[in-house]
């Protein structure tokens, strides 16, 4: 349940009605992230290859693979993160993508290619990286917040907003006890539980889709959220005329989460050719540019980089500075999941 | 002796067994009520005995179950009954002993009614006060705590809805279609929308506190967006058309010469009220109870976005289960089949208690 959901859902409805007067188009169906996407990229790929492209949009890893266990083979283009892609590739629900098809290929920074998730990138092309940051308002919060302990303080009861996402919170009471945010098993479960036992109940919003609008709009005081909408928030502040905003990002002493966000194309995918060229497209540095303006997480696009201007380069929410200690998350065992997804569930209900 | 008639005229029309024709006309129907009411739930009670797998693994477990009434003790709810109990009897003694004029019978009958409302009001209240306390199960809590809210959202639906709807069912023609009108036109747009606009109005930086800071009514702004009340006035807001509109149907048909008749008697307007006006419209109110309480039981997407997760209901707790990140149908399952059957009981309950009402009368 998000906001773009149904404005997309709305703009295909509207599309759907010209498109069956025309020839039959060949259809593309991507299942991305929610705020992932500009809509223009869509339309002017749709536009330029004479294709039908609807979106859904999700929420966390866990959703989509919650929708494709349904049983839905209906999408062509999915956009998983690294241990997910690593998960799927393991149990073959993934087709290969011809690199031959994609020769933009080339433009990605070699930093984010032929990685441990997907080494020959035989399933997947990375669409964008990031990280998740601490967002503080300044006007509001006076002490520096350097680690995730500092972020749950009593003090901040009811001031704070998290991102939905269960691996996360748990990877961050983990990196919070000086655990290995991949070692997963169940006595460090047991010791993250009774670390999350205390933070959670002083979470005032669990939101993944766009926890920057709670920051914006005075509702929460500080969150931990994705850095693309750290690098927002940033940018607004510099905007901003009217309304004084002071807002930092900051990436937890501890360790924080490296995400490698990537294209792929699910088994049974109708539309392979399309979705690769697509792929392509979005390879292009002007396009990556276009996708950055609209979202600024870390841009893997190399050639897309130098069109940047050095404003957007000095964002430090979109490009870390310095060597922060960042970790991407690695595949763990359904059970594992499970039990991740237990604890979380249970005591956020609580 | 109405129960006597009543009786007699049921044997005599819909005893006799339809025959082809009417199977027939009714086969829609029944096939409807397979396809989507049987079968799903026979699927959702199989499913939640199962163990979480990719979607569910068939092995037998009792685990979901036990997880929703995890944790509950008896004890501290117990420990509320007695408290209500101990004011009920106070309450009771001192209405017997009120006015010693009265009859036996007219004071046993004044106890059992004083004592019942009484009773409900004060555990309702007790529970409600202390529920983290009372219901130590996480899930049972979130049981009861959509009980209350679907509760509280149903009673300021009827509250404002009620009078809202009187006036329209007694406005002229041509203002009455016009308030209509204004009831429905928020139906034109997606609710989702009207609940992103309520997000607007609410939050911090948001119309509401600027116009209380303007207004110098508050220094700081107000945290209203993400709390309980915001996730019932969500509630309130979205439902309250599906009590107006059962309730001015009946008021529509209302016979003003009865209510003429209440006053020329010299009945005070709220003797009228409660004597004649409001037995006459009870039909609207039990529909529009029913319209607005069962939905909002179930409702997930306002809970979500104006109570920013933090405030669940149990169809936050259900649809996360399904199609959100959870991933474990058989947990929902087992959530979903209890909801079930505590609406199973709550039916069987009042129906029963219908069917002594009418033996009795």
């Amino acid at each position: 349940m998000n906001r773009r959901q149904f404005i997309l859902t709305a703009s295909a409805a509207a599309l759907a009605t010209p498109a069956f007067a025309a020839a039959k188009k060949e259809t593309l169906n991507i299942f991305c992230w929610s705020e992932y996407i500009p809509q223009s990229v869509i339309d002017q790929f749709a536009k330029a290859n004479n294709v039908k492209v609807n979106v859904e949009n999700y929420a966390s890893n866990e959703e989509m693979m919650a929708k494709l266990q349904a049983g839905s083979s209906k999408y062509d283009l999915i956009q998983p993160s690294e241990y997910i892609i690593e998960e799927m590739v393991k149990d073959g629900k993934l087709e290969t993508i011809d690199l031959a098809n994609i020769p933009n290929f080339k433009n990605l920074d070699p930093k984010f290619t032929k990685m441990p998730h997907d080494p020959e990138n035989k399933y997947s092309v990375t669409w964008m990286a990031g990280n998740v940051g601490i967002c503080v308002n300044k006007a509001k919060v006076k002490d520096p917040i350097k680690t995730y302990a500092d972020v749950f303080q009593d003090k901040f009861k009811k001031r704070i907003v998290v991102l939905d996402d269960n691996r996360e919170m748990v990877s961050w009471a983990l990196a919070s006890l000086g655990i290995g945010i991949n070692d997963i098993t169940k006595e460090n479960l047991e010791k993250a539980k009774g670390v999350l036992a205390k933070w959670l109940p002083l979470v005032k919003l669990y939101d993944s889709d766009s926890p920057k609008t709670a920051l914006l709009n005075g509702d929460c005081d500080l969150g931990i959220i994705w850095n693309g909408e750290g690098a927002k928030i940033l940018q607004e502040m510099k905007k901003s005329k009217k309304r004084k905003l002071d807002f930092e990002y900051v990436l937890p002493t501890e360790g924080a989460h490296m995400f490698i966000d990537s294209l792929a194309v699910p088994k049974g995918a109708k539309n392979k050719a399309v979705a690769e060229k697509f792929i392509n497209y979005i390879l292009e540095p002007k396009v990556s540019v276009a996708v950055y303006d609209e979202f600024p997480y870390t841009l893997a696009n190399a050639e897309g980089c130098k069109l940047l201007k050095p404003d957007q380069l000095a964002n430090n929410a979109s490009f870390p500075v310095g060597d922060p200690k960042l970790d991407t998350f690695k595949m763990i065992s359904p059970d594992m999941a499970g039990a991740i997804d237990k604890v979380v569930t249970d005591l956020k209900n609580k | 002796m109405q129960a006597a008639i009543s009786t007699a005229a049921q044997v005599k029309g819909p005893q006799r067994r339809p025959g082809w024709t009417g199977w027939l006309l009714m086969a829609p129907m029944l096939l409807w009520l397979l396809a989507f009411v049987v079968v799903p739930t026979a699927i959702l009670f199989v499913y939640s005995f199962c163990e979480r797998g990719t979607p569910v693994e068939w092995k037998f477990t009792w685990e979901n179950y036990a997880r929703v009434f995890g944790g509950t003790e008896l004890w501290p709810l117990l420990k509320c009954v007695l408290e209500a109990a101990g004011v009920t009897a106070v309450a009771v003694l001192v209405d017997w002993f009120r006015s010693p004029s009265r009859m036996r019978e007219e004071r046993a009958e004044s106890a059992k009614r004083v004592g019942t409302a009484i009773f409900v009001t004060v555990l309702l209240w007790i529970v409600w006060t202390d529920l983290s306390n009372v219901f130590t199960g996480t899930y049972v809590r979130i049981f009861v705590r959509s009980l209350y809210y679907a509760g509280f959202t149903t009673l300021a639906c009827a509250a404002v809805g009620y009078p809202v709807a009187y006036c329209i069912g007694k406005a002229s023609d041509r203002w009455r279609n016009l308030l209509l009108m204004l009831v429905m036109i928020p139906f034109w747009t997606s609710f989702l929308i009207r609940t992103y606009a309520w997000i607007t109005i609410l939050n911090e930086n948001g119309l509401m506190n600027a116009f209380l800071q303007s207004a110098r009514i508050t220094q700081e702004p107000i945290s209203m967006l993400y709390t309980p009340g915001a996730v019932v006035l969500g509630l309130v807001y979205s439902y309250l058309p599906f009590m107006i509109l059962p309730i001015y149907g009946s008021v529509e048909k209302l016979d003003n010469s009865l209510v003429e008749a209440a006053f020329d008697l010299g009945a005070s307007p709220v003797r009228a009220w409660q004597t004649v006006i409001l037995p006459l419209t009870q039909p609207g109110i039990i529909a529009g109870v029913l319209l607005v309480f069962i939905p909002a039981i179930g409702m997930f997407a306002i809970t979500d976005l104006m109570g920013g997760k933090t405030v669940p209901m149990i169809g936050n707790v259900i649809q996360n289960q399904i199609s959100g990140q959870a991933r474990d149908w058989p947990f929902g399952a087992a959530l979903g089949m209890t909801l079930l059957a505590m609406f199973a009981a709550a039916f069987w309950f009042t129906t029963r208690k219908q069917g002594d009402d009418a033996v009795m009368g």
